[in-house]
């Protein structure tokens, strides 16, 4: 027993000496520890299950995109260096940047840009979220290839690239909505295998792309190590190594503060109750200016069948207490879901009316019956409050505290009445619209989505910014006419700045690209 | 002896395939999955939705989910995980190494300071050595483990910065092992007394009834001292109930913890868990399973073999 207890001690003192030599700096090497709240899934951009933005950040360092998007909806060149609208609007020509290249050092050629696309849009490709190309000429509208059709995608020289679509769009708007998603890929390397297997390539498990990193190693799902791409056409920062390590979201203010990480996604995002506690810690707090949250109350319009109930409830809820109690005063309340700051507009205008919403119940026949409302947990306080709001005007409410997954599953087969849900704005009209009120996606179970989608199809078919402008007013009447759901408001965040790296552009993170290549070591 | 070994492998097989019917289940019946966290702006449409369905086998009834579970698992085939499809069996195999470390130092440690305490609260109670262990065991049992991990981390890593706040090493790999070990103090601290409590308890209580026994009188009257009948016969005898709670810890050290890891970033089964529940990612979650469900099974026939060999008055009959 005594041999026991004091091999124990030895064991715990050499532990505890062990522990106290502190950390051996690795060969010069210097790397950025970077922190994310939710895991990756794919590395293989088109294959991702959850199409996520913590799958999108991760993918914007291994692979390149054509352009990229600030907060405020302004473009800067990075795959391709300039684009033109051509043909009357129906195509554009992306001029691709010579100095691009992969990091087997194969130049990016506009031919991998066309393949990579030929390769999604083809129907054998088991590819996911390819519905980003359905705006394409010769794709359905499940952006599938249409046999017999041209695709509209195609190399013009070797560095020109050209995409058709069905409809005019201005490339601006093309990459506002779409460059996100658009990746290419290492086509030179897929040339031997089908369509079909292209995803059981060992190639994903350690990819090749042509972003400002490299892929090194992978805890799927936990940390991924990624070199520096010292050959990226924008430049390179004066580091070498990008550490990203899954932590839980409590943790990622206290570990920059106490310096295990040197910034985390999606820009340092932080609450104003954090702020005090980040400043307290030496911790730098900017306030972005451009909206990066909207809010909604999702409803059922199959359970809520009155279109007066559904206005009832959108005057019953307190939306500047509710954006309050959210945003601490960094939100702005709306009745619509046209993004503020952006080049359209909307004249809609919000005010509680506790009077006018038991007049529509009335009107509406709301026969006193209870309504579910789902949320997720850290969103149950929220929900609370609205639960009152509309008790207020003898509604009845229970809540029911889920996780996302059950949110959208009880939404779209119709269990939950109503559900508080978020999403990143745009700066395009139909950023929130054409998704939701779509056959394909018609998550507010609209009996009728033909009076909306005639909207959209204007809209879209428009070339002038005013003919845009009269059909969105008209779109957004009509949903405040029939409210099939509940704008909230839109939001801004803190960013907790890095104490050891310059130059981040934190308000563009939330778009899902991050310019790590102008990125800077501060002097210590 | 064998023969009992064999009778209680034999039941614990039903027991086994039980566990996973039911965790099978639950998962699937559960609202919500991967097909509905297929995000509304990333351009997925219908068909891609019942494209995955059908390439996951989500479209298949759940009795012929399950059965094709089953099948890949009786050929040793965990699956691949939904989400990033690689095989589940080389995700667990990447996750098992720092779950080991992490619980399992956080138990030793636990260990190596409940006995002694517990053992030295029972020879004094109300004693200084009394109330240390049962302020422990208040702590070990009144604090939820996420507060004492956010604790630890406020206090050893922001305010006194002695300690890393996350991840298992600075760099994102194994640079050297005061590395390792600074980062590892922290979470398996948490995990250290989280545990200690329940053990500290457990070797006081059964020592405070050894001491009544007795053979313990038998042993004062022969004239040995007081050291040699606490430590040769009153925790000897008292070692079955501290046995039972020390080694039902072992599904704990292989399963990791979920919290401690997910709040540190810490790379073991435990993360793993949390990334496959929330994701909808059956595959994993059902390999974790089996993993768990194993050790449990394999660690109560170690009980019954350990009870024999410290304990000689217990011994295995043949009916």
């Amino acid at each position: 027993m005594k041999r026991l207890i004091a091999l124990l001690m030895a064991a715990v003192l050499a532990l505890g000496l062990t522990a106290c030599g502190g950390e051996k700096e690795t060969a010069e090497q210097v790397t950025v520890r970077y922190g994310l709240s939710n895991a990756w899934d794919s590395l293989m951009p088109y294959n991702s299950p959850s199409g996520s933005n913590y799958t999108r950040i991760v993918c914007d360092k291994i692979y390149d995109r054509l352009a990229y998007v600030h907060a405020d909806g302004t473009l800067d060149p990075r795959g391709a260096k300039s684009w033109e609208s051509t043909d009357d609007g129906m195509a554009v020509l992306f001029h691709l940047d010579e100095k691009a290249a992969f990091h087997d050092g194969t130049p990016v050629t506009a031919q991998h840009w066309a393949d990579t696309i030929a390769l999604i849009t083809n129907p054998d490709c088991p590819a996911l979220g390819r519905g980003t190309f359905s705006v394409l000429a010769g794709t359905d509208s499940n952006g599938c290839a249409v046999a017999g059709e041209q695709l509209g995608a195609e190399a013009v020289d070797e560095y020109t690239l050209k995409l058709t679509f069905k409809s005019a769009i201005t490339p601006e708007d093309f990459l506002l909505d779409k460059n996100r998603e658009l990746y290419v890929l290492p086509t030179h390397l897929l040339a031997d295998t089908e369509p079909a297997d292209i995803m059981e390539l060992d190639l994903w498990d350690a990819p090749v792309g042509s972003g400002p990193c490299k892929f090194v190693e992978e805890i799927p799902g936990s940390q991924l190590v990624l070199d520096i791409n010292k050959d990226y056409q924008l430049g390179c920062p004066d580091f070498d190594q990008l550490v990203v390590t899954v932590i839980d979201k409590s943790n990622l203010l206290s570990s920059l503060i106490s310096g295990d990480l040197d910034y985390y996604a999606f820009g340092g995002n932080l609450s104003m109750d954090d702020a005090e506690t980040a400043k307290a810690g030496g911790i730098e707090v900017l306030e972005g200016e451009v909206p990066n949250t909207f809010y909604e109350l999702m409803l059922n319009c199959e359970t809520i069948p009155s279109a007066e109930v559904r206005r009832a409830i959108d005057l019953a809820l307190d939306k500047e207490a509710l954006c309050l109690q959210s945003t601490h005063g960094l939100g702005e309340p709306t009745a619509t879901d046209v993004t503020p700051g952006t080049e359209y507009t909307c004249s809609l205008t919000w005010q509680r009316d506790v009077e006018g919403a038991k007049t529509l119940l009335e009107q509406g026949g709301y026969d006193g019956r209870t309504y579910t409302l789902a949320c997720t947990s850290n969103r149950s306080g929220l929900a609370a409050l609205m639960q009152q709001e509309l008790a207020e005007v003898g509604m009845n409410v229970t809540i029911e505290t889920v996780d996302s997954a059950a949110l959208f599953s009880g939404m779209a087969d119709g269990k939950y009445d109503m559900a508080i849900a978020s999403h990143t704005p745009g700066a395009l009209p139909l950023w929130f619209t054409e998704s939701r009120l779509s056959e394909s996606n018609n998550i507010f179970h609209i009996a009728d989505l033909e009076p909306y989608t005639y909207y959209i199809d204007q809209i879209k078919s428009s070339s002038g910014w005013e003919t845009r402008q009269v059909m969105l007013d008209k779109l957004q009447e009509l949903l405040a006419d029939q409210r099939p759901f509940i704008p909230l408001w839109f939001g801004r965040t803190l960013h907790a700045q890095s104490p050891t790296v310059d130059n981040i552009d934190y308000p563009s993170s939330s778009f899902s690209n991050e310019n790590i290549w102008a990125w800077r070591m501060k002097e210590a | 002896m064998g023969r009992y070994f064999r009778r209680r492998l034999l039941t614990a097989i039903p027991v086994f395939f039980g566990i996973t019917i039911l965790v099978f289940c639950m998962l699937n019946l559960a609202q919500g999955s991967i097909l509905d966290l297929m995000g509304e702006g990333s351009g997925a449409t219908d068909a891609d939705r019942s494209a995955l369905a059908a390439s996951l086998g989500l479209d298949q009834p759940l009795p012929q989910r399950y059965l094709s579970w089953l099948g890949g698992l009786l050929r040793g085939d965990l699956g691949n995980s939904y989400t990033n499809g690689k095989p589940v069996a080389g995700l667990i195999a990447q996750r098992v190494g720092p779950s080991l470390l992490l619980t399992g130092t956080g138990v030793v440690l636990a260990i190596a300071i409940a006995l002694p305490l517990g053992v030295l609260a029972a020879w004094k109670p109300r004693s200084g050595w009394d109330r240390v262990a049962s302020a422990l065991s208040l702590v070990s049992f009144g604090v939820p483990g996420f507060f004492l991990c956010l604790a630890g981390i406020f206090v050893f890593s922001v305010t006194l910065g002695w300690l890393p706040a996350n991840g298992m090493y600075a760099a994102g790999r194994f640079t050297s092992l005061a590395d390792l070990l600074r980062h590892l103090i922290l979470p398996a601290g948490v995990v250290c007394l989280s545990s200690v409590g329940e053990l500290v308890k457990q070797t006081r209580a059964a020592c405070l009834e050894t001491l009544g026994e007795d053979y313990i009188r038998t042993a004062y009257a022969k004239g040995l001292t007081e050291r040699a009948v606490m430590v040769r016969h009153a925790f000897r005898g008292s070692m079955i109930p501290v046995l039972t709670t020390i080694l039902s810890h072992i599904p704990h050290i292989l399963g990791g913890s979920v919290v401690v890891e997910q709040i540190f970033g810490w790379q073991g089964m435990g993360s793993l868990l949390f990334s496959g529940i929330s994701g909808r990612d059956y595959p994993v979650v059902m390999g974790v399973t089996v993993v768990i469900a194993l050790t449990v099974l394999l660690t109560n026939l170690l009980l019954d073999l350990v009870y024999g060999l410290v304990d000689p008055r217990v011994r295995y009959g043949k009916g």
